[in-house]
């Protein structure tokens, strides 16, 4: 056994218990990026349980033909808030909040580019979420019955016209997307200039973990598309409040240009989202298969193609609007390209499990479904970047069981993988294995129950943001197998959520290195101190822990 | 920007002071916003809170950031994998414990050069097909042009027959960007397949790219597929591998980084430690991509807690 001791800092005595205010007051002044991350974690979970909810009452809806459980306006706005919340209010946070926490401790930073900044980009983004829901209450005007946003979550024009949405619910829905996107902008370029400027000494940039150019990847995405996003937000609130016509059909305006503003960042955030679950299963990969990730060069390039390619993908969405040959031609063939780069991905994450010595953690084995999940998302994918395809299946539930493939199957399964395997990090005690197993199966049964049978009604014609159906139409036993599968995973993410708090408080200590891994946020303490590193490492290869656990054959001889 | 590299006195680290301005800015500005939608003297708040916020959060940059030291208690982590190592006894003692691959590759520029000179090949059999076919050479330059215009597609044979001008420069553009491409990966993945570089160059490659193609038109342009004369099509691509092929091998391999990491003794070619994946010798004359690794040892962990 190879053993080298480092030096490094932390807390050896036991904190004095604190009042609540100072807790709450530690908070709230933190500029500290981890804690940053946490809450940022902390809140999307928050969320993703109230769109979790959403999507069970949903469903209760839609499980038998014929069923009034809740109104179709209500049923509108319960469509609208999961799908805004789930993505930019969950989606989105999580996978910042583990890029906050994670990207200056894997570069060997004490924190990021700019703390302050980086507070306000968290709060702002949780001031955005509490204005959306403000919208239950308040969306009709303060003094009156208030009803949330029921445009769906792209909010097509021309709904959102004032005269086909009164009141306020659709301004809630864009003041709360313009607060989050500046939160997500301002995270974004905290994340580049960290990435760019603050590496330890030693860090090139092909020396760099691949989560860390993953992050870098996505917060440049971030710039790039969330600007046109806000641009038709300002857009949108102009022509509601001082009566412009950009989105007004009635006007000269166009209901078009609305969509091609929305998916340019639409699209891209599909990548927004995945990247940093690719991201996860970079790290998680190699370390459950005791290899390094295989060909990292084409991971880093992959990456980057991806992100350039994803840009020039947005008008898939709009191949029943009837764009004409040529774009129909372009936009199909970039989408089939981006599987290039998809492909090599997943090839090369085979590669590193091929020959390895596999430990089946519950990490890991999250990762392993993200991998099949995650293939099966991209060819379903590809089959609807075929213009005629979409033509015919457009706008039914086969694209909601697409998208809920990797939102759920590759993105979720990779979130729950990084929760397992950074937990013990992030507060010092390992998640139970054993919940953690019956987490992942039953999960797996309720998700494939779920969303490979959600394909059915999609192909036999049920559109989606459907509120009710006829018996005669063939789709209940299909919709009443997708329903139960919902109840699986709402059992499975309790029993998550049950461990989580669980190990918090009695979880086995974790020491700082449970996963015998090899990237810095495993050198230091677990949770590590405030400053991260006692004194700023130094690393020699893309495995700094493997060099120092192996002096014999460093990675360092090879790079 | 932040600067982590400032160390406080004695055992202790700066950090930024921790400050809730950020947050009261976050509130101020969603206060406004929420006076959009609710009551003017929401906005005003926030408007009041939001200038206050910044004064707050100069304060605490301006002249100087504002830090707090963080005291360092030194505490040992170790370091260690409680892994035990592989036993390998074939190898010897002064042999690297790895191997990495590749060790020799094609340079950028030979899979260009392939790409141009395969380029040209290939337009020698496609223009005797349009002429043999239509009698005019700008058939198949239109109707690789129809890949940009769409509905060129099915235009009428005396309209592809004809110069256009437009046409000229998009089969040029789509032409050469192909052609570079192709020659790139061929540069790529050449050295992978040496053994037999005609038929891999030549036929195979060709008729894999042929088959790609053939399946991708059918479902991307039906009328353009059927308006392609597949079995010269392929001729085409032969003469493209073929050429291509051949240039990229005129040129000797480079040696890669990785290189460096072999021993001397196999660096000079006085020995191979190379192992295949029965445990037998490979021969030194491959390439370092035929020169296998054993499974679970190549770039990685050799660590087997059973062994």
């Amino acid at each position: 056994m190879a053993v080298q001791t480092t030096t490094t800092a932390g807390t050896t005595q036991a904190a004095p218990r604190r009042l609540l205010l100072e807790v709450l007051h530690d908070w709230v002044t933190t500029v500290d990026h981890k804690k940053i991350g946490l809450m940022y974690i902390g809140y999307a979970l928050f969320f993703l349980v109230v769109a979790g909810c959403q999507a069970l009452l949903m469903r209760i809806q839609l499980a038998v033909p014929n069923n009034h459980f809740v109104s179709p306006q209500t049923f509108d706005s319960l469509f609208t808030m999961h799908g805004t919340t789930m993505v930019f209010f969950v989606g989105m946070p999580i996978l910042f909040g583990f890029g906050n926490y994670l990207v200056p401790l894997m570069i060997g930073a004490r924190d990021m580019a700019f703390p302050r900044l980086n507070a306000f980009s968290f709060w702002i983004s949780a001031f955005g979420g509490m204005l959306l829901y403000f919208s239950y209450f308040g969306a009709s005007g303060l003094y009156g019955a208030g009803s949330a946003p029921d445009v769906g979550w792209f909010a097509y024009a021309p709904l959102t016209a004032q005269i086909f949405s009164p009141g306020h619910s659709t301004d809630y829905w864009t003041l709360a997307i313009l607060l989050s996107g500046i939160g997500n902008i301002g995270t974004a370029l905290n994340i580049v200039a960290t990435t760019i400027c603050m590496r330890c000494p030693g860090m090139k940039l092909n020396r760099m973990p691949l989560l860390v150019w993953l992050y870098l990847v996505t917060s440049c995405l971030a710039f790039v598309t969330i600007s046109p996003l806000t641009a038709a937000q300002i857009m949108l609130m102009l022509d509601r409040y001082v009566g412009s016509h950009f989105f007004d059909t009635q006007a000269g305006g166009s209901a078009v240009l609305w969509m091609h503003f929305f998916w340019i960042f639409g699209h891209p955030e599909v990548y927004i989202l995945v990247l940093p679950a690719f991201a996860f299963a970079n790290e998680i990969i190699p370390v459950f298969s005791r290899k390094a990730i295989f060909g990292y060069p084409a991971m880093v390039a992959a990456s980057v193609g991806i992100g350039f390619i994803s840009l020039s993908v947005w008008a898939h969405h709009m191949f029943t609007v009837g764009l004409g040959p040529g774009p129909n031609t372009f936009f199909t063939l970039a989408t089939m390209v981006i599987a290039v780069p998809t492909g090599i991905k997943i090839f090369n994450w085979l590669a590193t499990i091929w020959g390895g010595k596999i430990h089946f953690t519950v990490a890991m084995m999250f990762a392993t479904g993200f991998l099949f999940q995650f293939l099966i998302a991209g060819l379903t994918g590809i089959m609807l970047s075929v213009a005629p395809f979409d033509w015919q299946l457009g706008n039914s539930y086969f694209v909601v069981a697409h998208f809920h493939y990797v939102l759920v199957g590759a993105i979720l399964f990779m979130i729950f993988s990084a929760f397992y395997y950074w937990f013990p990090k992030m507060s010092g005690r390992m998640l139970s294995e054993r919940l953690g197993k019956w987490h992942f199966w039953i999960f797996l049964i309720g998700f494939h129950l779920t969303f490979d049978f959600m394909h059915v009604p999609g192909l036999l014609g049920m559109p989606r943001r459907i509120y009710t159906y006829e018996a005669d139409r063939g789709w209940m036993i299909w919709n009443m197998i997708v329903s139960s599968g919902a109840v699986f995973q709402a059992v499975a993410t309790l029993l998550f959520v049950y461990n989580m708090v669980w190990s918090y408080f009695k979880g086995p200590i974790a020491g700082p290195d449970p996963w015998d891994a090899w990237t810095l946020e495993w050198s230091t303490a677990s949770p590590p101190p405030a400053y991260n590193f006692a004194e700023v490492p130094t690393v020699e290869s893309r495995r700094p822990l493997w060099d120092i656990k192996h002096p014999e054959d460093p990675d360092s001889r090879y790079e | 920007m932040h600067d982590d590299a400032t160390h406080g006195q004695g055992n202790s680290v700066l950090l930024p002071r921790p400050t809730a301005w950020p947050m009261a800015l976050a509130l101020g500005l969603s206060l406004i916003f929420a006076g959009m939608v609710t009551n003017v003297a929401v906005a005003a708040l926030g408007l009041a809170m939001t200038l206050a916020a910044c004064v707050g959060w100069f304060r605490q940059v301006l002249p100087h950031e504002a830090h707090v030291p963080v005291a360092v208690i030194a505490e040992e982590v170790e370091i260690a994998s409680a892994r035990t190592l592989i036993q390998r006894p074939q190898r010897s003692a002064s042999a690297a414990p790895r191997k990495v691959l590749p060790v020799e590759t094609f340079l950028i520029g030979n899979g260009i050069r392939g790409g141009i000179a395969g380029g040209l090949a290939m337009t020698v059999p496609a223009g005797i097909f349009s002429v043999l076919k239509y009698h005019s050479f700008w058939y198949a330059i239109n109707l690789l042009a129809a890949g940009g215009f769409v509905d060129w597609a099915s235009a009428s044979n005396a309209f592809l027959c004809q110069f256009h001008l437009q046409g000229l420069l998009a089969a040029l553009v789509i032409h050469g960007l192909t052609s570079l491409l192709v020659g790139l990966l061929y540069g790529a993945m050449l050295p992978m397949f040496p053994r037999y570089p005609i038929v891999t160059a030549g036929f195979m490659a060709p008729l894999l790219m042929t088959g790609i193609m053939f399946s991708a038109l059918n479902i991307l342009s039906p009328i353009l597929n059927q308006r392609i004369d597949w079995p010269w099509f392929i001729l085409s691509q032969i003469a493209f591998g073929l050429v291509c092929g051949y240039v990229v091998n005129l040129h000797a391999k480079v040696r890669t980084p990785q290189f460096q990491a072999l021993s001397f003794a196999e660096r000079a070619g006085l020995h191979s430690n190379l192992v295949e994946l029965d445990g037998s010798q490979a021969d030194p004359s491959q390439t370092g991509v035929q020169r296998g690794t054993q499974p679970g040892t190549k770039n990685g962990d050799k660590e087997d807690g059973a062994l």
